[in-house]
């Protein structure tokens, strides 16, 4: 599904060239869930981040290869890129409120990414059931637009009040009138196909209610149905592939155990392949199949997570699982970070 | 059975909640009603989700918020018989300094902790300053890095040139400049990479062995509290659903809540049943008006839909709404209480 191959990423700063990546080899593939460990600054997030082009600017990836079902995406134009994020591959990020537009709704959140990648489909729904394609707001133009005309209507009722011509602004006085009664008005019209795909998009995530959570704000929600959003807007593309930055570090555990659950289910319904990256041990040990350790830019060990966490091999790997409390009161083994230099 | 050196009694605190005219319309009862005793030289626990109010207990136990009812009566341990009163909120402002003295705090945030502008050397001497104990203050700090595994080099240098374990070592290090008999650690080690955290953890045993200091530890991470933790309560909206040992609360939960919050937990046994929580997570506020003021106890519509998604998966779960009940606390165990029926 996903090669990775010999990747290098540097990062220049002003105190010089930072090797975030020195030759990172992974491969993902068709249907299963992969882990990536590694403790902080180790490199998880800029190999996802360079595998898909989303670095920043001071970034370049340097040497390597990134592989799509065969097809080498190392210099992919910017639009073929596009198509592949949140159409083949769906990405989740950390901090769902800061990766949700907070000023729209989910709805028009969800429908953005479905025009984007799904339009056809969407096409096809219509004339399916014969009803409108996108917007069942028919009378809703851009919000600048709308802005103009209220602005526009308003001056000239003031204008003609002020002449003391009090008839002539009553056309203005209804357009305005219409504008804050349009909602009531519109409440028959039949759901669009686009907003029958983002219920059917909700849904697939397991949110109760879709419909009444399409037209919330994402502040409305809890952590926990925000990131659920997220999740719904990452396979909104029908994509084949999920990549999830920690998805799940900012939730309590009881909310965590929901959104891994929900992950596994919808890998396993869709058999798509998951790359999930997180610190916790414990997450890997119980979502994933395999699992790579990551240290320093570098993968040092790649096993099924059976093998890994019951024969560690390398140290570092050791290091990693000794540290964490498994019960018992015995002390913790502090790994020796001078006598993990050399890799 | 050692002493005690705290107990809370009753303790509530209501933030209230105004409209828009500045009336009270609801409150949010970030506590309502926590007793506790916390016992001398050892670690008590404090677990719970996010908002059940952890910090606000601590906050309170400090005094920098005024409880709204209840009460935290020391010990003559930390009295030594010099205070007028044994509560809390009846000290005068001189024994409420002694007792500040007393109780160290360590918060989740290291970086937030320090300030970016201050010399390691006056970070740590802050507290010594400001309740005068200037003399030898020079030998008093590298004493005090010493003990947090830093040393006299450290003295000249600024927050941003330390890790984020160092870091926690310096606030370790103020915390206990002033020889304070309890520590209070609100998620220390949340921010931290588990290795790093594993040297805390060591750093803090062995500080509580050599002072015989008393921990009162916030964490939300339970392979951490069973580590650390001789004893621990669990908080659900603002009350304690369950305490006991951790020993015996880990192999034996009697709550509903702890039963999910222990196997939501990931761990390394894959095998090990799951108990999921289903439901909106409770809005911690409680309207005046009497006739929204329960909180529901039946199963919501939105819990039923819930639970037809994950049927057929055989999986265990609970539902919020069942939580809302408020049964009393009762004795399930060897000084083990739940509010279970
Ligand atoms: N924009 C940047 N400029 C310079 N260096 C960067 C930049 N982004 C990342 N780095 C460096 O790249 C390395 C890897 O960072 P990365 O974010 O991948 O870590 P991570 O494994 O995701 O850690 P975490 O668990 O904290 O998210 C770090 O040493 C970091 O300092
Ligand atoms: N000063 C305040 N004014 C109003 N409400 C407050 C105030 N401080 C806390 N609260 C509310 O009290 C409740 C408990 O908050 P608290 O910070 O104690 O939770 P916590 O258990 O520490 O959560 P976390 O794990 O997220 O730190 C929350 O609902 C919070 O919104
Ligand atoms: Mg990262
Ligand atoms: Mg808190």
């Amino acid at each position: 599904m996903l090669e990775i191959k010999d990747l290098k990423t540097n990062f220049n700063t002003y105190d010089g060239v930072v090797k975030a990546l020195n030759g990172v080899n992974l491969t993902i593939k068709d249907g299963e869930i992969f882990g990536l460990v590694g403790e902080t600054g180790s490199g998880k997030s800029v190999t996802c981040y360079s595998a898909l082009k989303l670095l920043p600017k001071t970034g370049e990836v340097v040497g390597g290869n990134i592989l799509l079902n065969g097809e080498d995406i190392t210099h992919a134009s910017e639009d073929r890129l596009r198509q592949i994020r949140g159409g083949e591959i769906g990405i989740i990020f950390q901090d769902p409120l800061s990766a949700l537009n907070p000023v729209m709704t989910v709805n028009e959140q969800i429908g953005e990414i479905l025009v984007l990648h799904q339009d056809s489909k969407i096409k096809e729904l219509a004339s399916e059931k014969e009803i409108p394609v996108y917007k069942s707001e028919k009378w809703k133009a851009s919000p600048g637009v709308e802005f103009t005309i209220m602005a526009f209507c308003i001056s000239f009722i003031s204008l003609f009040i002020m002449l003391g011509q009090f008839t002539f602004s009553l056309p203005f006085l209804f357009v305005v009138g219409m504008m804050f009664l349009r909602d009531y008005l519109q409440k028959d019209i039949p759901d669009s196909a686009l907003d029958l795909m983002v219920i059917d998009a909700l849904s697939r995530v397991k949110l109760p209610n879709p419909k009444q959570i399409a037209q919330s704000y994402p502040h409305e929600l809890s952590g926990g149905m925000q990131q659920r959003v997220m999740i719904a807007m990452a396979l909104a593309g029908k994509a084949k592939m999920l990549i999830a930055d920690e998805p799940t570090t900012a939730l309590d555990v009881t909310i965590q155990a929901q959104i891994l659950q929900l992950i596994k289910d919808i890998q396993k319904e869709e058999n798509m392949s998951v790359l999930l990256i997180t610190h916790d041990l414990g997450v890997v040990a119980e979502t994933c199949e395999k699992v790579a350790v990551m240290y320093k830019g570098k993968i040092v060990e790649e096993n099924t997570v059976e093998r890994i966490f019951r024969h560690p091999k390398h140290k570092y790997t050791r290091a990693l699982l000794n540290a964490i409390p498994k019960g018992g009161k015995e002390r913790l083994k502090v790994p020796d970070v001078g006598e993990m230099g050399s890799i | 059975m050692s002493n005690k050196i705290l107990s809370i009694e009753g303790l509530r605190k209501h933030f209230p909640v105004k409209n828009v005219w500045g009336t009270d319309i609801a409150l949010v009862k970030a506590l309502d009603g926590v007793d506790l005793e916390i016992e001398e030289g050892k670690t008590f626990g404090i677990v719970g989700e996010s908002g059940c109010g952890k910090t606000t207990l601590m906050r309170t136990l400090l005094r920098l918020v005024e409880p709204t009812s209840g009460s935290v009566v020391l010990s003559d341990e930390i009295t030594q018989n010099q205070f007028l009163s044994n509560n809390l909120e009846e000290l005068t402002n001189e024994e409420l300094r002694s007792f500040r003295r007393q109780i160290g705090v360590v918060f989740q945030d290291p970086m937030g902790a320090l300030n970016p502008r201050m010399l390691i050397k006056d970070i740590v001497s802050e507290p010594l300053v400001i309740h005068g104990k200037t003399e030898n203050m020079r030998d008093r700090v590298i004493e005090l890095l010493n003990n947090v595994g830093l040393g006299e080099e450290h003295l000249y240098r600024y927050p941003h040139e330390f890790s984020g374990g160092q870091r926690q070592r310096i606030v370790i290090a103020r915390a206990l400049a002033l020889e304070p008999k309890i520590l209070v650690l609100d998620e220390p080690t949340s921010a931290l990479d588990v290795s790093v955290q594993a040297q805390i953890l060591n750093l803090l045993n062995d500080l509580q062995e050599k002072y015989n200091l008393t921990y009162i530890f916030i964490s939300h991470d339970l392979s951490v509290i069973e580590y650390m933790c001789d004893r621990l309560a669990v908080m659900y909206l603002g009350r304690v659903v369950e305490e006991a040992d951790t020993e015996e609360l880990f192999t034996n939960p009697q709550h509903p809540y702890t039963k999910a919050l222990l196997s939501a937990t990931p761990n390394f046994n894959k095998d090990k049943e799951k108990i999921m929580i289903l439901g909106d997570v409770p809005s911690p506020i409680t309207y005046l008006d009497e006739s929204k003021a329960k909180l529901a106890t039946e199963i919501t519509e939105q819990e039923r839909l819930e639970i037809k998604s994950i049927e057929g998966k055989g999986l265990d779960y609970i539902v919020r709404s069942s939580l809302n009940e408020v049964l009393p606390l009762k004795e399930v165990g060897p000084s083990h209480y739940a509010r279970v029926k």
